[in-house]
């Protein structure tokens, strides 16, 4: 047998399937992958040092830059996180109307993730219907917010403004359509051989490696630990709502894929619950916030379930109008940590498979 | 009993007070040189999810906060410690929660906090010859620092901006 010597290759940080400006150097013995090192920070803007010339009202634009790609979500969790810090009660109708746009937006990231997973595997046409169906979520977001993808929606209080004519149909219109959707597409790529062969049995993590080195969401899921904030340490209405939190026991690539599917199931069907009651319930969709904020002083850190997985904002607040410190907890961030021991011993392409799921937005990763 | 006055009464001298976040969550204040100890002893008893490493500059003093997790009795404590401006220096939980890593990489990078015993504390976002940890409250802002890649593909830092624009750029801006 031939013997070979390590070496080290760099991919990235411009490379397609690093999914933005990461950058990996891989030692390799021939083709297999000994260890992977990750450089991260080429998108570090600083946002966490910008919240302490902000007021909390005027950081939240920043939120939606963290993850682009769920925006919603990235507002939410900051708007707890000052909502618990003041103890501000929020308006029914308001929470139902955000946990609608969380859900869609949960859906949106789905997409986007599984698109370019497998565009990464070398199948072009999962992306394109991906982001057919984000582009009808979209609209509804444009109808609600103004904008695309920096919404800006969710603010401490309620939501920036009520529904406008005509959204409950176009949004009903949507969730009938949805499902039929998903159906076509589990059906294009669940059982496709060359999918199958690419992620089965590919990044396995077992579940208390997956704990130790803090992976959550639905990572943490792909590997049998039925975990899912939104049940167990639950926020906003979700007490409220039926829905499941999905789990594989299989560990592997695969699994985390199966589970996103699963969850954009789940989400649909608690965005149909919360559109119910969004139609029946009337009153106001934001509270009194004052206009110059001081939120008493302390620390709080709140935490909610994000589409890639815990996002946490830690405030810190020393009673005048601008956070003292914000430190954000970003799911990729710490899910990343695990890839080494995910890809350890496999070549190349297994790490473009295992990498593409775990679903990471480097906006989140360097902040 | 809860987990925060069973802390308190296992460690003892260790824990200086205990404390409630403004969204409830207990947390305890306690000794730099026994939190390694304790935080053992939390895995050990089922506080398995170290959700957040952060640390913060109170310009007389340093905090670093823990807030962790347990899976199974779904409990939230935070733990804190708090160090010497001058030489804010802490014993690394990697070895117990491997996730700590690169958090404890980042708050080295960003407050400046050396966390002993980690197995690798170089800076995570920011180049390596950054000068300064931006997140200090002393850290002067108004000194822009401008990063390229040398000959050698080594990152340089430097202050002067015409190291990384070109020449006809400068001429246009004059």
């Amino acid at each position: 047998m031939a013997r070979t010597e390590e070496y080290q290759l760099n991919v990235g940080p411009v490379h397609p399937s690093t999914h933005g400006v990461l950058r990996f150097l891989l030692t390799m013995e021939g083709e297999t992958i000994k260890d992977v090192e990750m450089i991260i920070g080429q998108l570090h803007r600083g946002i966490e040092k910008i919240a302490e010339s902000r007021s909390y009202l005027q950081f939240i634009p920043y939120t939606d830059r963290l993850d682009y790609i769920s925006g919603m979500t990235n507002n939410y969790g900051f708007t707890k996180a000052v909502e618990d810090l003041a103890g501000i009660t929020v308006p029914k109708k308001a929470e139902y109307l955000r946990v609608f746009v969380m859900e869609l937006n949960r859906i949106v990231n789905h997409l986007v993730c599984i698109g370019s997973l497998l565009l990464d595997l070398g199948a072009a046409t999962m992306i394109i219907y991906g982001f057919r169906e984000r582009h009808k979520i979209l609209e509804l977001f444009e109808s609600l917010s103004g904008a695309r993808m920096t919404f800006n929606y969710i603010r401490p209080g309620g939501v920036r403004g009520d529904i406008p004519e005509g959204f409950i149909d176009k949004a009903k219109a949507f969730l009938r359509d949805m499902p039929k959707r998903l159906d076509d597409y589990a059906q294009l790529i669940n059982e496709n051989e060359i999918v199958l062969m690419r992620m089965k049995g590919i990044g396995m993590l077992s579940p208390e490696d997956a704990i130790n080195y803090g992976v959550t969401g639905p990572m943490l899921r792909g590997s049998g630990v039925s975990y899912d904030i939104r049940k167990d340490d639950p926020y906003s209405v979700y007490e409220e709502l039926d829905f499941k939190a999905c789990t594989r026991p299989e560990c592997d690539t695969y699994a985390r894929y199966i589970v996103r599917m699963d969850e954009m199931y789940e989400s649909l069907y608690i965005a149909e619950q919360a559109l119910d009651r969004i139609e029946h319930l009337g009153g106001p969709v934001k509270a009194h916030f004052p206009r110059i904020f001081t939120p008493p002083e302390g620390e709080v850190y709140s935490r909610i379930e994000a589409p890639k997985g815990e996002l946490g904002f830690y405030i810190v607040s020393d009673g005048s109008t601008r956070p003292y410190r914000v430190k954000i907890r970003s799911p990729p961030f710490c899910s990343l940590q695990a890839l080494p021991q995910m890809v350890e011993g496999l070549k190349i392409p297994d790490l473009v498979a295992t990498f593409g799921i775990v679903d990471i937005a480097l906006g989140d990763v360097d902040r | 009993m809860s987990i925060q006055s069973e802390l308190k009464t296992r460690f003892g001298d260790a824990v200086i007070e205990t404390y409630l976040q403004k969204d409830g969550k207990p947390g305890l204040v306690v000794k730099p040189e026994a939190l390694l100890e304790i935080c053992n002893f939390l895995h050990d008893s089922g506080f398995d999810h170290l959700s957040l490493i952060s640390g913060t500059d109170y310009v007389e003093r340093m905090e670093v906060v823990y807030h962790i997790w347990s899976y199974t009795r779904k409990e939230n404590i935070v733990l804190k410690v708090k160090l010497d401006r001058d030489n804010p220096v802490v014993d690394s939980v990697t070895a117990v929660w491997r996730g700590a890593n690169w958090m404890e990489r980042e708050t080295y990078d960003l407050v400046g906090i050396r966390f002993k015993g980690h197995p690798d504390l170089r800076r995570i976002l920011l180049p390596d010859p950054w000068d300064g940890h931006p997140l200090r409250r002393d850290y002067d802002m108004s000194v822009d620092q401008y990063v390229y890649i040398d000959e050698n593909g080594k990152d340089v830092v430097t202050q002067d901006a015409s190291k990384i624009l070109r020449e006809e750029a400068l001429d246009g801006k004059n």
